[in-house]
């Protein structure tokens, strides 16, 4: 048996001798080639994070709303990448003016993206698929922002706010940050997946249309306090943190976008010990102060841990990615009620986790980012803890403000503007029919609901 | 000590020839405690506060034997003993207390009277229970009450059921004898109810599963302080910020002083007389009687303080003490009286298990 294949193999290389002596790809290519499987993993992953968006705002919300929610996500990613290829990653990454001032602020360039279909000599990643990692973010963003509609905007207020979000709000922040030529990137902001830009700014536009919308009906009473409107599926909600949680593998570690030395590897381990510390400190503190373990809280804090290792899983010793973790559980769990106690109506808890969470991870570069690796990276340089500087810390306070205040002034101004034109909230009556009925004419759980209109 | 105006509408109820004045009795009585509460301590208002609901209770009892003869049910075939349970049985009714009752009637002397005996204590109960609502005392939610057959029953099948419940205890079988413990006869003949206690004694303290089960149902309800001595209040709806009284701090100290009654073969029902006669008994020391006496009259206090609603007529209330009534002097001596509550609940925790 083993004599007649190598005899037959010896017979095909005599026949085809270019079978044994083909020409090797170049370890250039071969490197490329590496990134570019990873990358597309990782892009994959993040792509799938929406899966995970869907069964979280779904479940934490109420069941004559569940068929909007989970149909309404896959519609905007949809929308969302349009605009994201016609405009988006033109201002993103568009370098047509990088000779310019203003390509500090915007880049100009690339609209209706065309790449070319391989990647060209010395490139490390094809543009195509670094196009789609990008465009995986921006969706994420968006979907974020939505935990401030919930239960209660138009379906059409969802259409305009994608198409406004993805080509003026979100690519801005992302130019700022991540493009070479950004002016926050020039200066040394550390944000290595998105603390900032994905999360915070997602969690900011959310905040915006939160407050204009108002209140879902029945959240708040008369006297100021408030209504538990509880989610009709925990099991939705847990199933949602797990698949976030593994998406974020390519959410943080594909932001190394590439192979390399296998440094993603070392990013996919702090984040892994992010998430587990705000797991764990969420359940403990809401145990610890309410007096019962909150299974709610305790899947936002291990998304809170996850948001906050966010900026940070490159630039971090292990220790420091569980601290950072263990802090945005305690901290979701404070900015939930604080949020609440303001009467800010927050259905999926956006504030706290992106909101509260992305600001606490971008600013602990600032305390414990490394020297070692911010020289590694060739991004800014270590925090107060290594350093004994100041100076990183600055640099992170300024972006998270800066970019704060340009996002919430944005989404003010044009969720403003959308509310006098169009209208954002349904009618009180479509809002206790629920949006199911009210924005598509049918229920996501027909058998259930149908019952419970009978009954009233 | 006796308020005058009290004592003279306590004299009128016993005389009070129908529902429709009696429950104006009540309602003019209620007006009368309510003012009288900021004046008394704690404790002499919940004795004289039970000796009105006893003196309603007994006249509704009594109008509802003369309505069953008028009925054409004739008198009643056999003695009979009413008792209560819940709050009436331990003395603690509050203004807006709920019906928790049952009865035991002594057994015929002919086993064929049997039927029309039971017949006539089933529509008995009822009755009884239907005039108490008219007076405004609601049923009790978990159907505890004389009118339910299974809490009305002869001497014979009150003994066989007990019986049952002892060769096996579950859950909810020691949910009834927790209950049947604060039983006290408000009505009838004693000697019924003492039989029914020789019986119910006896047979409970040699029984290791069932002080087992006690002792998880008597911890189930969680003392609403913290780790960090804050106090666990209310978060969401109408009462947030309020603290739920009830079951956060009165019931679990009722059920731990309870059980260590139980355990020691106290037969008394009220809490207060339970906390004395377990310090007599040498069962807890001085000073641990005089806190838990302190905290249990600060908690009969505070129940005073709760939400009070007359709805559909009748009195009601939710247990919560309202954010409103929390004053800083209030809230620290809360504070203290839960961490004593959880000093008992720790004492009773190691008085059960160090016995098994």
């Amino acid at each position: 048996m083993v004599k007649k294949l190598i005899l037959s193999l010896g017979a095909l290389s005599l026949l085809f001798p270019a079978m044994a002596f083909a020409d090797d790809p170049s370890a250039g290519t071969l490197n490329m080639g590496l990134n570019s499987i990873w990358v597309m993993i990782a892009a994959i992953l993040v792509i799938l994070m929406q899966g995970g968006f869907i069964l979280l705002e779904s479940g934490s919300t109420r069941m004559k709303n569940a068929g909007h929610i989970a149909g309404k996500t896959i519609f905007t990613v949809g929308l969302c990448t349009l605009v994201y290829w016609a405009v988006g990653y033109a201002i993103a990454f568009g370098s047509d003016n990088a000779e310019s001032s203003i390509s500090k602020f915007i880049g100009w360039g690339s609209y209706l993206f065309s790449p070319a279909v391989a990647a060209a000599d010395g490139e490390s990643l094809p543009s195509t698929i670094f196009f789609v990692f990008q465009l995986a973010f921006a969706a994420v963003s968006l979907s974020i922002a939505w935990g401030g509609f919930a239960e209660r905007a138009k379906l059409s207020a969802y259409l305009v706010f994608t198409i406004l979000f993805t080509a003026l709000i979100y690519p801005v922040i992302s130019h700022w940050i991540w493009s070479p030529s950004g002016w926050l990137f020039a200066e040394g902001a550390q944000d290595y997946a998105g603390s900032t830009v994905v999360h915070l700014t997602g969690a900011l536009a959310a905040f915006a249309a939160t407050v204009l919308l108002k209140p879902r009906i029945g959240r708040f009473n008369k006297d100021g306090s408030a209504n538990e409107i509880l989610g009709h599926n925990q099991v939705f909600g847990a199933l949602s943190v797990l698949i976030l949680w593994v998406g974020w593998f390519g959410f943080n570690a594909g932001s190394a976008l590439g192979v390399g030395d296998g440094f993603f590897g070392y990013v996919a381990f702090n984040t892994q010990l992010g998430a587990a510390g705000g797991a764990v400190s969420a359940l403990l503190i809401s145990w610890l102060v309410n007096g019962k373990a909150d299974i709610p809280t305790t899947l936002n804090g291990a998304l809170a841990g996850l948001v906050a290792i966010t900026a940070s899983c490159a630039f971090v010793d292990p220790w420091a990615a569980v601290l950072i973790g263990l802090i945005a559980g305690v901290l979701v769990f404070f900015s939930a009620k604080f949020f609440e106690k303001i009467k800010v109506d927050d259905p999926i808890y956006a504030l706290s986790v992106h909101g509260a969470a992305g600001v606490w991870g971008t600013l602990a570069n600032g305390i414990f980012a490394t020297e070692e690796l911010a020289t590694k990276l060739n991004v800014g340089r270590g925090g107060i803890i290594d350093t004994g500087s100041w100076h990183q810390m600055w640099v992170q306070l300024e972006s998270v403000l800066v970019c704060g205040a340009y996002v919430l002034v944005v989404s003010f101004i044009l969720l403003g503007i959308m509310k006098v034109v169009m209208g954002l909230r349904v009618t009180e009556e479509q809002e206790i029919i629920g949006l199911d009925l009210s924005e598509h004419g049918t229920f996501g759980y027909p058998e259930q609901m149908k019952k419970a209109q009978q009954s009233l | 000590m006796s308020d005058p105006v009290r004592a003279k509408l306590l004299s009128r109820i016993g005389k009070a020839d129908d529902v429709v004045t009696l429950r104006s009795l009540r309602d003019q009585i209620h007006e009368r405690m309510e003012a009288l509460h900021a004046e008394q301590p704690a404790e002499q208002f919940y004795t004289d506060l039970n000796e009105v609901h006893d003196a309603f209770i007994r006249r509704a009892i009594s109008l509802s034997e003369g309505q069953m003869a008028r009925l054409g049910h004739g008198s009643p075939p056999v003695p009979y003993a009413y008792l209560l349970f819940g709050s009436g049985g331990r003395q603690e009714q509050t203004l807006s207390s709920d019906q928790d009752s049952g009865m035991i009637y002594g057994d015929p002397e002919e086993e064929s009277e049997l039927e029309r005996v039971r017949d006539y204590f089933h529509t008995f109960g009822k009755m009884v229970v239907q005039t108490l609502e008219r007076l405004g005392y609601p049923p009790c939610e978990g159907e505890v009450i004389s009118a339910n057959p299974f809490w009305c029953q002869s001497l014979t099948e009150w003994r066989a059921k007990l019986d049952g419940w002892f060769e096996e205890p579950g859950w909810e079988v020691v949910r009834y004898l927790l209950i049947v413990a604060d039983s006290r006869l408000i009505y009838g003949e004693n000697r019924l109810l003492q039989a029914l206690k020789d019986h119910f004694f006896s047979d409970l303290l040699a029984n290791p599963v069932i002080a087992r089960h006690m002792l998880n149902n008597t911890m189930r309800h969680k003392v609403l302080i913290g780790v960090f001595g804050q106090l666990l209040k209310e978060q969401y709806g109408e009462d947030a910020g309020g603290l739920d009284l009830k079951y956060g701090a009165y019931i679990p100290m009722v059920n731990a002083i309870r059980l260590l009654s139980i355990q020691a073969d106290i037969r008394e029902t009220s809490t207060l007389t339970r906390i004395d006669r377990l310090y007599q008994q040498g069962v807890v020391s001085k000073e641990d009687h005089a806190l838990y006496a302190h905290i249990f009259a600060l908690f009969l206090r505070l129940r005073l303080m709760s939400t009070l609603k007359r709805d559909d007529g009748l009195y009601t209330n939710n247990g919560k003490l309202p954010r409103a009534k929390m004053t800083k002097e209030l809230i620290d001596e809360l504070k203290a009286g839960l961490k004593g509550v959880k000093k008992l609940r720790r004492f009773v925790q190691r008085q059960m298990t160090g016995r098994q």
